[in-house]
């Protein structure tokens, strides 16, 4: 695993003398910047008019965490889906592009160390998109008082899940020299695993009278990162959420090696 | 320093190799010959451990190129058909990158580096970015990338390809003084693929020919001017194949004394 930092800080490095890591971020931030202020500027307007209307019990359950923060990450998680492939997308697709396929193989690396390498610089921009959202949330801390921990909880869900979307991101870019194609395939991926969950419980719903929930349904419901990206939203951590994004991550980093190596199988 | 033993490479039905063996020693410069097809890449990607060998195998180095994959590569400088550079990377910046590959200790990195740059000539656009280099001056970063870590073996993918006529001249010069044997080191062995006749008339001391993935010339460049007429005579004869003579009989002589 020597060469790893080799690779992973080439990465790195190529994705700020591009302009595709620039342009993500500052549309994350933007993006990232104006939900919450949309979340922030509904919730007072929500407050008046409670308080207008004497609805003093809903004003009770009323607070930031449930309502700002909550709906935030929910809306950050979509944000997330559309750019974390753009990270990606160029992971393994350029270095076939550029031939620079060859000069890799060609080294006494070893394919784990390039593919952890990659995902690990891939890890690092991602946890940077996170971290903008951290900075954001900061800031309800300074006018109101959200639970720290269940806000904790909620953006370690959502780093979970920007590292699971860049595992798969780094699976579609090994396909494909393509990077726009890596691109638009993850996306298809991603929005079938977020429809996934959807369906599951539109499913469940349709059973609910039969006698318990089918095994299949519950499968794909595990499958589905909504209900453990929902659990960590709620304060919940629980080892078997936090099992799902490392079998998630190991998985296609594993699909990700045997693509990449599948040159030599043909 | 290279021993290839029966390789084969098959794809389904198709097969791009076919039980090719031969060897170079130290010293030595071979020319790879071929029509296009017939297998001189699928071969040098075989034994710089791109992809195995369906069947047979080659020793670089001392090194069995399944076996010990990461040994045998280490002993290789590879020059793939086009250099496999990152254009937004600086020509220094990217030959650190590849010393770091290729296993160059951190404390002879630096030196490497400069010492392959100066050899290709590069020193003076160390931190030009690649891509905005002339294509001659970015087929010598690929020749710089493959000397970087002082392999023992080179293999070149039509290092010429592409360039003009001063560039050839210039790469021509460069692989020469490569090959004669190194300050106080080993000598290098070069295979190299081209489809210029004239340029393993300038630069190799022996000549593999191959034609649908087989062998059928194997002899020293001597041997051929004098048993063949020319190069082009016999590039002519055996691969356009009309009155070709069975392979073993030219491959019989001459393959040992490479020198």
């Amino acid at each position: 695993m020597r060469h790893l930092g080799a690779i992973a800080g080439r990465e790195l490095r190529s994705y700020f003398v591009s302009p595709m890591a620039y342009a993500v971020l500052a549309v994350f931030s933007l993006l990232a910047g104006f939900f919450l202020v949309m979340q922030v500027l509904s919730f007072n307007a929500a407050i008046a008019y409670l308080e207008q209307t004497q609805q003093l019990e809903t004003l009770d359950r009323f607070n930031l965490n449930e309502v700002v923060v909550y709906g935030y990450y929910h809306v950050i998680w979509i944000v997330l889906l559309l750019l974390v492939p753009g990270l990606t997308m160029g992971l393994f697709s350029n270095e076939k592009a550029n031939g620079t396929e060859e000069l890799l193989l060609t080294s006494p690396i070893t394919i784990w160390e390039l593919v952890l390498g990659k995902y690990l610089a891939a890890g690092a921009m991602v946890t940077l998109l996170i971290a903008v959202v951290a900075g954001f949330i900061g800031i309800l801390f300074a006018y109101g008082d959200p639970e720290p921990l269940q806000t904790a909880a909620g953006l370690l869900g959502l780093w979970l899940l920007a590292l699971t979307y860049a595992a798969i991101g780094a699976f579609t870019s090994s396909m494909t020299p393509s990077p726009l194609v890596a691109f638009v395939f993850s996306v298809l991926v991603l929005l079938m695993l977020f429809f996934l969950g959807f369906a599951v419980d539109v499913g469940m719903g349709a059973q609910a009278g039969g006698a318990g929930a089918d095994g299949l349904l519950e499968n794909l419901r595990w499958i589905s990162s909504d209900g453990h990206f929902d659990e960590l939203t709620r304060g919940l951590v629980d080892t078997r959420s936090l099992a799902y994004f490392g079998f998630m991550i190991g998985v296609f980093l594993l699909l990700t090696k045997a693509s990449v190596e599948s040159v030599r199988w043909r | 320093m290279i021993e290839a033993q029966g390789i084969s490479k098959r794809y389904g039905d198709f097969v791009a190799v076919d039980n090719l063996s031969f060897e170079a020693e130290a010293g030595d410069v071979v020319g790879f010959l071929g029509p296009n097809g017939a297998g001189k890449t699928t071969t040098m990607r075989i034994l710089t451990g791109f992809m195995p060998a369906t069947d047979g195998t080659a020793v670089i180095g001392g090194y069995d190129i399944h076996e010990a994959p990461l040994d045998a590569r280490r002993a290789v400088g590879y020059l793939p058909e086009s250099p496999p550079v990152y254009p937004e990377m600086d020509v220094r910046g990217y030959l650190v990158y590849v010393s770091k590959l290729k296993d160059v200790p951190r404390a002879k990195r630096r030196e490497a580096v400069d010492r392959a740059m100066e050899r290709c000539g590069l020193t003076e656009v160390h931190r030009r970015p690649i891509g905005a280099l002339s294509k001659g001056y970015r087929q010598r970063v690929g020749i710089a990338q493959a000397i970087v870590h002082e392999p023992r073996v080179l293999i070149l993918d039509e290092p010429t390809v592409g360039l003009d006529p001063n560039q050839i001249l210039e790469i021509r010069e460069l692989l020469a003084r490569l090959a004669r044997s190194d300050e106080g080191g080993t000598a290098r062995t070069i295979v190299l693929s081209t489809h210029i006749l004239a340029e393993v008339d300038a630069i190799c001391r022996r000549v593999i020919l191959i034609r649908d993935g087989r062998k059928v010339l194997d002899q020293p460049l001597e041997q051929i001017r004098s048993e063949q007429g020319s190069l082009e005579q016999a590039f002519a004869r055996l691969t356009l194949g009309a009155e070709a003579p069975p392979a073993a009989s030219l491959t019989a002589s001459g393959s040992e004394d490479g020198e």
